[in-house]
């Protein structure tokens, strides 16, 4: 349930970093909204976001975007994630247009989403926000591995993994993008920001 | 997960990709550490078996050493489809159904760690005003935690006063929601991480998150701590001066419902 929550970063990083994704509410709105959330992931794709997640399969696993967002059903819950604010409110609006009736959540930085929500006619439901990380904080790696890993808030990608991309771009064997999509690929919810990614490595890489 | 040892070459592409940090070659294939091992099943997801003859790839690794080269496969493979996914019984099942984010929990229907909470508030109405939401996860980021440390925390929660959220996996493994006490059998299984999701007053925060801070060091894992609620009807945040004033610090990110669910959850209470 937070898998989309504790993102880690700085105010300048969070700022190219948003992930839109519809719940449905089991025994309430479930039945039936897999046409809706196909028209959510439509229009989604038409603002070209970074990552999607369907059915366990993100950008890099899933194939053709066609093909997965034919494959959504009631038990789907797709997410979308984005770079561009710009695309995020145009999505909003477009949203709040259509009235699909499924909930919709945003995760990104929240003043930037109460920006865009009052910019569409919008106010806030409910919100949740990170209180950070206590207990045995001295086990953790760097700012730098967990502000890619924690892009996949189940955990699926792994510390040594996001070491071994900035190894490899900083020899020369990736280039940040590459890396960037290798790391995403075991994040079966695709909502890691390949975008995002790219840019750590590269910051990574010039720190060399 | 289990590795072939048959079909294993050694080539060390699924250590950097284990979550736990619990698979390690050695003499020439890889092992992993089935008490540490959490079941996420990310190494046979990620790597893609690219299915080559196990002496095949063996023989050319061998004749490059000869001439001292190396060959690198594409981080995103397993040459010979070596990790096997094993047939899990219980209470080890509960390091899948909490690890893999593609298991669903049979206690609770759901996939993932934990309910819908606020991202259905508008349909659900689940944390109303003057309610406040905690999620309490245990192991992440990246560390795995048991249930022992789970237990420690659900037993401080509830006697701070919470109230567990009933459809949360780990409630379900609780044989006491007044004390927070878990089942004997699964104390000693550990997961990639799990959630302890409840719900308070919002007069009951700061004791809440005194408790909170007090538990955290008693575990031997990391947790993230979230906070939610329903916002008022100018969008206001109603936590804010409670969590500065217990002395800790929101984050800048966080997750906004942003309204659009139907039917509403108080069209829902006058319709019934």
């Amino acid at each position: 349930m937070t898998n989309r929550l504790h993102r880690q970063g700085t105010h300048d990083g969070l700022s190219r970093d948003y992930v839109v994704f519809v719940t449905v509410a089991r025994g309430i709105n479930r039945k039936g909204s897999g046409p809706k959330s196909q028209r959510f992931l439509r229009l989604a794709l038409d603002e070209g976001p970074v990552n999607i997640g369907v059915n366990g399969k993100n950008l890099i696993t899933g194939g053709d975007p066609e093909q997965m967002l034919a494959g959504i059903t009631d038990d789907s819950h797709p997410s979308a994630v984005f770079s561009n604010l710009e695309a995020v409110r145009r999505l909003v609006g477009k949203l709040k247009e259509e009235d699909l009736g499924l909930s919709v959540t945003i995760s990104a930085l929240t003043d930037e989403v109460d920006a865009i929500l009052r910019s569409q006619g919008l106010v806030r439901h409910s919100i949740e926000h990170s209180l950070g990380i206590l207990g045995r904080t001295e086990r953790l790696p760097t700012q730098q591995v967990l502000e890619l890993t924690s892009m996949c808030g189940h955990g699926c990608v792994s510390h040594n993994h996001a070491r071994k991309m900035i190894d490899w771009t900083k020899l020369g064997k990736l280039t940040p993008r590459q890396a960037a999509k290798y790391l995403a690929r075991p994040c079966s919810c695709g909502v890691f920001n390949i975008d995002r990614g790219e840019e750590l490595l590269t910051k990574a890489m010039d720190m060399a | 997960m289990l590795i072939d040892k048959e079909k294993c070459v050694g080539c060390g592409n699924c250590v950097p990709i284990c979550t736990m940090g619990v698979i390690s070659v050695v003499n020439g294939t890889s092992q992993v550490n089935q008490e540490e091992c959490v079941e996420c099943n990310t190494c046979y997801r990620t790597l893609r078996s690219e299915g080559r003859n196990p002496t095949f790839v063996r023989s050319v690794r061998w004749l490059l050493r000869q001439f001292r080269l190396a060959y690198d496969a594409p981080p995103d493979v397993c040459p010979t489809g070596a990790l096997t996914p094993p047939k899990l019984t219980w209470p080890r099942t509960l390091r899948a159904e909490f690890s893999d984010p593609n298991v669903k929990h049979p206690s609770t229907g759901g996939g993932g760690r934990g309910t819908e909470e606020i991202k259905t508030n508008d349909v659900t109405g689940r944390v109303q005003e003057g309610k406040i939401g905690f999620a309490v996860e245990l192991g992440r980021p990246g560390l795995g935690a048991r249930f022992h440390d789970l237990q420690t925390v659900a037993m401080a929660l509830a006697k701070a006063g919470v109230f567990f959220e009933p459809n949360n996996p780990v409630t379900h493994l609780m044989t006491d929601t007044k004390t927070g006490v878990l089942r004997e059998e699964v104390l000693n299984e550990k997961v990639m991480s799990a959630i302890i999701e409840c719900r308070a007053d919002a007069a009951q925060v700061p004791e809440i998150l005194a408790a909170l801070r007090r538990v955290a060091g008693e575990v031997k894992s990391v947790i993230s701590a979230a906070i939610a609620a329903r916002c008022g009807p100018d969008g206001s945040v109603p936590y804010l001066d409670m969590v500065r004033e217990a002395g800790f610090t929101l984050s800048l990110n966080g997750k906004t419902n942003i309204g659009l669910g139907r039917p509403r959850f108080e069209e829902r209470q006058q319709a019934a």
